[in-house]
């Protein structure tokens, strides 16, 4: 018995360590009532152009981004197509890339979702 | 039900091995012969992001700090990534001959992070003839981020992270040592339904040694789930580096293309890829203090 002492021992850690295993994710848990947001039809031109216009362009449009927005341009679709991994983690406030809007606030759930379908999608340039 | 086969097999290895030492005991009743466990088969407890075999001694602390710079593909103006910094750092502690405990706390999610890592088999040779080391790292991981949305009903589960694995390693010379690294990854909370919340990777990992003091490590890690529709695209992780041993510090400098630093960030969350130069320069600094006087091996 005294043998097996060791096994058991790290056994039951082991097992201790999983007692709260969870199988959720967000789309189950919160699906989205916010009947406004449009996540059918998520275009480059109309969708994500107005969230970076109300978010982003004071910062980097091409004329302030070297004032304000350390050089990051956002205004162009190829720039946006280039720095998308960033932006991804900066409006998610993930923590490893300074949390956008700078201001200390976060763009409204809508928009992240927008842009997330957008990347998913492909980016495409619509 | 993975969680308890994995259980079931871990411990029918231990039985076994045990009943072969009671037959072994036998013969050398006479004259005990002399077991050589092998020792340092890696220089340091990681052997690049993820775990090595190697354990603290029992009163032994490691204080470690662990940073990785931002992407080459950055540019000049950003210092190839200089200028964006990820860090962790952990203090481990060896509480018995065969259980290393640690907890830390990182950049990547501000997540907090605990783990205990338990020897199971130690090669030898002589007396008792063992291949291999074996090891079961098991880990827990909080992602304290303030939640996207306060309004709704968020649950503390929601921030936890478990991670199971089982390190094999093997020093066939005392230049090269080589790592597999069965890995488990759990994720209490994915963001969409298409992302697993289960995670399964096989990892390998190796050192050659250059000189007494340094080392050539290398680690990959490859991810099971199919990759498709995850909600971003995840790579598997490759670091490769040099270790630096001089007196009680074993410095790791490396590249790699996953900026966090625990295996719940690396293994399934790596959104880097090597061929596009999402490559981060980073280093370990690993000093140990004896807490306590350490008795001859």
């Amino acid at each position: 018995m005294k043998r097996l002492y060791i096994p058991i021992v790290i056994i039951s850690i082991f097992l201790f360590f999983f007692v709260s295993c969870y199988y959720d994710n967000e789309e189950a848990l919160y699906p989205v009532i916010d009947t406004t947001c449009d996540t059918t039809n998520v275009t480059y031109s109309v969708t994500i152009v107005t969230m970076m216009n109300n978010n982003c362009y004071m910062c980097h449009s091409n004329k302030t981004a070297a004032a304000n927005g350390k050089n990051i341009h956002l205004e162009n679709y190829s720039d946006v197509v280039a720095n998308s991994a960033q932006i991804t983690q900066a409006i998610k406030h993930t923590g490893s890339i300074p949390p956008m809007p700078s201001n200390g606030g976060k763009i409204k759930p809508c928009y992240i979702t927008q842009w997330d379908i957008w990347v998913r999608k492909g980016m495409v340039n619509n | 039900m993975s969680r308890l086969s994995l259980a079931l097999l871990l411990s029918l290895i231990t039985v076994s091995v045990f009943a072969q030492n009671d037959l072994m005991d036998l013969i050398n009743e006479n004259n005990p012969a002399e077991i050589n466990y092998t020792t340092a088969s890696f220089k340091s407890t990681r052997i690049m992001n993820g775990h090595s075999i190697e354990k603290m001694a029992p009163g032994q602390l490691d204080f470690r700090i662990s940073h990785r710079f931002g992407t080459l593909n950055t540019g000049a103006y950003n210092l190839w990534g200089l200028d964006q910094a990820n860090i962790h750092f952990s203090l481990e502690y060896g509480i018995l001959k065969w259980l290393m405990v640690g907890v830390g706390r990182g950049t990547y999610e501000k997540t907090y992070d605990g783990f205990a890592k338990f020897t199971i088999l130690r090669q030898s040779t002589g007396a008792k003839e063992m291949p291999v080391s074996l090891s079961a790292f098991s880990s827990v991981a909080i992602n304290s981020l303030k939640w996207t949305d306060p309004e709704r009903t968020n649950y503390f589960s929601s921030r936890l992270s478990y991670v199971a694995q089982v390190l094999v390693a093997r020093k066939f010379t005392p230049s090269l040592s080589f790592q597999l690294t069965p890995s488990y990854v759990h994720r209490n909370m994915v963001p969409t339904e298409l992302d697993p919340n289960d995670i399964f990777a096989m990892g390998a990992g190796g050192r050659m040694k250059l000189s007494k003091r340094i080392s050539l490590n290398a680690e990959y890690f490859y991810v099971v789930n199919p990759k498709a529709y995850m909600s971003q695209q995840i790579y598997n992780p490759l670091s490769v580096g040099v270790d630096i041993e001089t007196g009680g510090h074993v410095f790791q400098i490396l590249l790699t293309n996953s900026v966090a630093m625990i295996e719940k960030g690396f293994i399934g969350e790596t959104t880097g890829s090597w061929t596009k130069g999402d490559i981060h320069l980073g280093f370990n600094i690993s000093r140990v203090f004896n807490l306590k006087k350490q008795k001859k091996p």
